[in-house]
């Protein structure tokens, strides 16, 4: 969980995507993880896992580095199949929609800097609750950088090798209490900073501006596209269930399209 | 005991018609540790307009004493008047009226942009949007920082985030403006900058600024004056720059090391009774150097 | 067991949004009585809290692999009602990372605020019990405890995710009864022939099909019926056989860390991170504390 990685790709990258305003990609986000909810459709599933695969290739984010993160829940979600699904399909079902779900997620956050999406968020919670989540997203880069000095420092002094899970186990409770401390000696500080600074209890966001209005339109239409088809398909699968594989067949070459046209140009 | 120096007494702005912004009467504050800070000896006082220096080696109490400016501290003995006010007391009459510049910037930005952090206090005071924006804008434009209006903190250089913090303290337009250790960790060029925009606000606002530092080399080119405080928190000397650095055995007491050229000249003065009075800027050196050498 | 791994599209609907609502109605009385007073000082412990158990939470003990958690340290220092906000906070940070599902944000909510209420609770009772002098023992047993009650809710979680034979067929959810997930695509879902598990339905009319399914749904409760108690008993099984090793780790940890904090800074632990009312930035006063 590297948020750090996470938060260079959104502030810094300069796709159409990154260009398109929070409101939207959370929109469309949201779209796409009520098809994920909806579906019981591998076919639709795996449609629905290629447009998201090709928006991110399209848009040259970082697959690499976004992938892990997206894998990661499908571990989870592979134990779950293993021991519950009664078929291999019903396996491939639950993965998919773990992973489909997660780069979803994952395609917002390394297109939106944080602040934007919880200033979304923020709207929707009470005040506190909104700016806990800025608090904790501004300390979770102090802390970060803290913990890695700590750790650096403790494993130096202590001599930790390999093989010793005795005493690394001690130097990691000894970083965490170091890293306990200084957070509460952060938060007196912080503390002070507000009150310096004339804090009345709101943490405020300011909402960037789409700078993309056409990309904006594109991915909430083509969200909620995918949410219709899904809920067609799911309401009348007796009526449209034969062609399913059509779509799975078409966006597997959107992807390709996608994916080659990207390799051309780089 | 410690010697109490007031140098060059007429030049201390003491004088009648003078506003006082600043007066800390021997305070003394003891810390949950035990560590205790006691800020006697003279008082420290700092008048409108005056940009003042507060010098002394480690742990001589200079934060502490900028904490009791701000009201973070709440004095155990003794006064502490800021703009009229007893800041521990009633802060909320006065901070609208501070800028603040923390020693650790990087704990003092807390919204998630750079455009929200500066924009933070006056929308926490409730000004319309529009004037949030301007000042907002303002403010990065005099720190010369408006294409970093939308960047996250954390992915700032250390420079850029003491002009972010600097921005934020000063879109009020402060009156008083407090800066602990603000030169620290900024190259040459980004240090001179900062004088000359603290000189020039100083000079064109009529801001009073109050600054801690270790860079002794920054002192004559900002502060009309500098309290130098001794190990325990003593405030053992008090006057111009020029004043204060050519007072060697305080100076010494005080574990500091005086500037560059302030040693210089004291080093010709050692060797020969004629050499010229202390210059402290290169300007003034090479004019004094120069009318030595022709006699 | 501070969070479930469940992934968004597998629980019931009815599951998931009752874990929205309870966890909203919970995050509303929480905010309420934690803006009565001090909120200038409540956001920033808040905001560090909750950073420091995500921050725990990518730290890995490397030889064993095992991430740590810290939430009945966070419970300690926060007390009931700020633990549901931070609970709430770091559930939402997670799952925009992809570590644990959007949808299950509510009950991961309130699965890990009541692993950080618990502890507070449990922390403090020991602390009375045992005395100071044995913080370490105090913040272990708590933390031991804490999570044996909320393993035991996880399994209760897992049971009440496929009440009813239609959620399950309808959202794929896990049937506690046979510990399996209601296969959808039996109802003839995937209905064209690619898959060798599809019925041929494509050519059904609209009420064959609906025969169909409850042929199967009739089907399905009778295996769950049969199945339920093995099941059941085998998951319990393995959660609790796992779970103490865990458990274990954790209370190693929580023990180190408050025992460390409460030989340096004592009344940050006995009395909660509110007790802090001095600013410990004092420059270098203290030789650069």
């Amino acid at each position: 969980m590297d948020i750090t990685a996470v938060d260079s790709a959104a502030v810094l990258g300069t796709s159409r995507l990154h260009k398109a305003s929070a409101a939207a990609k959370v929109a469309a986000f949201t779209l796409v993880l009520a098809t994920v909810v909806v579906t019981s459709d591998v076919l639709v599933l795996l449609s629905a896992l290629a447009l998201l695969v090709s928006l991110a290739v399209g848009m040259g984010l970082p697959l690499r580095r976004m992938l892990p993160l997206a894998l990661y829940p499908a571990v989870f979600a592979a134990v779950f199949a293993f021991a519950s699904a009664p078929s291999v399909l019903s396996a491939v079902l639950i993965i998919g929609k773990a992973v489909t779900a997660a780069l979803g997620g994952v395609i917002l956050m390394f297109a939106t800097p944080y602040p934007q999406v919880f200033a979304i968020v923020q709207r929707l919670v009470p005040g506190i609750v909104g700016d806990a989540l800025l608090m904790t997203y501004r300390s979770l880069f102090l802390l970060a950088e803290k913990l890695t000095n700590l750790t650096t420092a403790v494993k130096l002094r202590s001599g930790l090798a390999a093989g010793q899970p005795v005493r690394a186990f001690r130097a990691t409770t000894r970083s965490l209490g170091g890293l306990l401390l200084y957070s509460l000696d952060l938060s007196q500080r912080e503390y002070d900073v507000l009150r310096l600074r004339g804090y009345e209890g709101r943490l405020r966001v300011r909402a960037i501006p789409s700078a993309d209005r056409a990309m904006d339109r594109a991915i909430v239409v083509g969200a909620a596209g995918l949410l219709a088809i899904t809920i067609i398909v799911r309401t009348m699968p007796a009526a449209v269930g034969a062609y399913t594989w059509i779509f799975a067949t078409l966006t597997i070459l959107t992807l390709l399209v996608t994916a080659i046209t990207r390799w051309r140009k780089s | 005991m410690t010697e109490h120096v007031h140098v060059h007494e007429h030049a201390h702005p003491d004088d009648p018609g003078c506003e006082e912004v600043v007066r800390i009467s021997c305070v003394r504050h003891t810390y949950e540790d035990g560590t205790s800070v006691h800020l006697c000896g003279m008082d420290f006082l700092v008048h409108r307009g005056k940009r003042v220096a507060v010098l002394g080696p480690n742990g001589a109490g200079k934060t502490t004493l900028l904490y009791h400016v701000l009201g973070l501290l709440r004095p155990q003995e003794g006064e502490v008047q800021v703009l009229g006010a007893s800041p521990s007391d009633d802060w909320r009459s006065i901070r609208r009226r501070i800028g603040v510049v923390l020693q650790n910037v990087d704990e003092q930005i807390i919204a998630p942009t750079v455009f929200d952090d500066v924009a933070f206090s006056p929308q926490q005071y409730g000004l319309p949007d529009a004037e949030v924006e301007q000042r907002t804008l303002a403010a990065l434009d005099l720190l010369d920082i408006r294409e970093l209006a939308n960047r996250v903190p954390h992915s700032l250089s250390g420079g850029e985030k003491r002009k972010v913090a600097l921005a934020g303290a000063l879109v009020m337009e402060p009156e008083l403006l407090v800066l602990d250790e603000p030169f620290e960790g900024l190259d040459p060029r980004s240090r001179a900058n900062l004088i000359d925009l603290l000189a020039r606000l100083s000079t064109e606002k009529n801001m009073t600024v109050v600054l801690s530092t270790h860079d002794i080399d920054t002192v004559p080119d900002f502060a009309d004056f500098a309290y130098v405080l001794a190990p325990g928190g003593s405030i053992v000397l008090r006057g111009t720059p020029a004043e204060v650095f050519s007072n060697a055995d305080v100076i010494a007491q005080g574990n500091i090391k005086p500037p560059i050229l302030a040693e210089l000249f004291a080093r010709l003065r050692e060797r020969d009774a004629d050499a010229p009075e202390p210059a402290l800027s290169v300007q003034a050196a090479v004019e004094s150097l120069e009318a030595w050498k022709h006699g | 067991m501070s969070h479930i791994h469940i992934p968004d599209g597998v629980l019931p609907i009815w599951l998931w949004g009752t874990g929205w609502v309870v966890a909203l109605i919970a995050l509303t009385i929480a905010s309420r009585v934690s803006e009565r007073e001090a909120v200038r000082r409540k956001v920033p412990l808040l905001g560090v809290i909750s950073a420091l158990v995500l921050v725990a939470m990518s730290t890995e003990i490397v030889p064993i692999a095992y991430h740590v958690n810290l939430t009945v340290v966070a419970g300690a220092i926060l007390g009931p009602w700020m633990s549901i906000i931070s609970a709430f906070v770091v559930q939402v940070i997670l799952a925009l990372l992809g570590h644990g599902g959007v949808t299950v944000i509510g009950l991961n909510t309130i699965q890990t605020a009541t692993e950080m209420i618990l502890g507070w609770m449990f922390f403090r009772t020991l602390v009375r019990a045992l005395g100071r002098p044995r913080v370490r023992w105090a913040a272990g047993v708590a933390t031991v405890l804490t999570l044996v009650v909320t393993t035991t809710t996880l399994v209760g979680l897992v049971a009440l995710a496929g009440a009813g034979p239609a959620a399950i067929r309808d959202t794929g959810a896990l049937n506690p009864a046979t510990l399996r997930f209601g296969n959808p695509l039996d109802g003839g879902v995937v209905n064209i022939g690619l898959f060798s598990g599809g019925h041929e339905h494509a050519e059904e009319t609209d009420e064959a099909d609906h025969e169909a399914e409850a042929d199967h749904e009739t089907e399905a409760d009778h295996e769950a019926e049969a199945d339920s108690s093995l099941s059941v008993t085998r998951f319990a099984s393995v959660v609790y056989t796992l779970g103490p090793i865990g458990w274990l780790l954790e209370a190693l940890i929580t023990a180190g860390v408050l025992g460390y904090v409460a030989r340096v800074r004592p009344s940050l632990v006995f009395e909660g991170g509110m007790s802090q009312t001095e600013s410990p930035h004092y420059g270098d006063e203290h030789g650069g504390h």
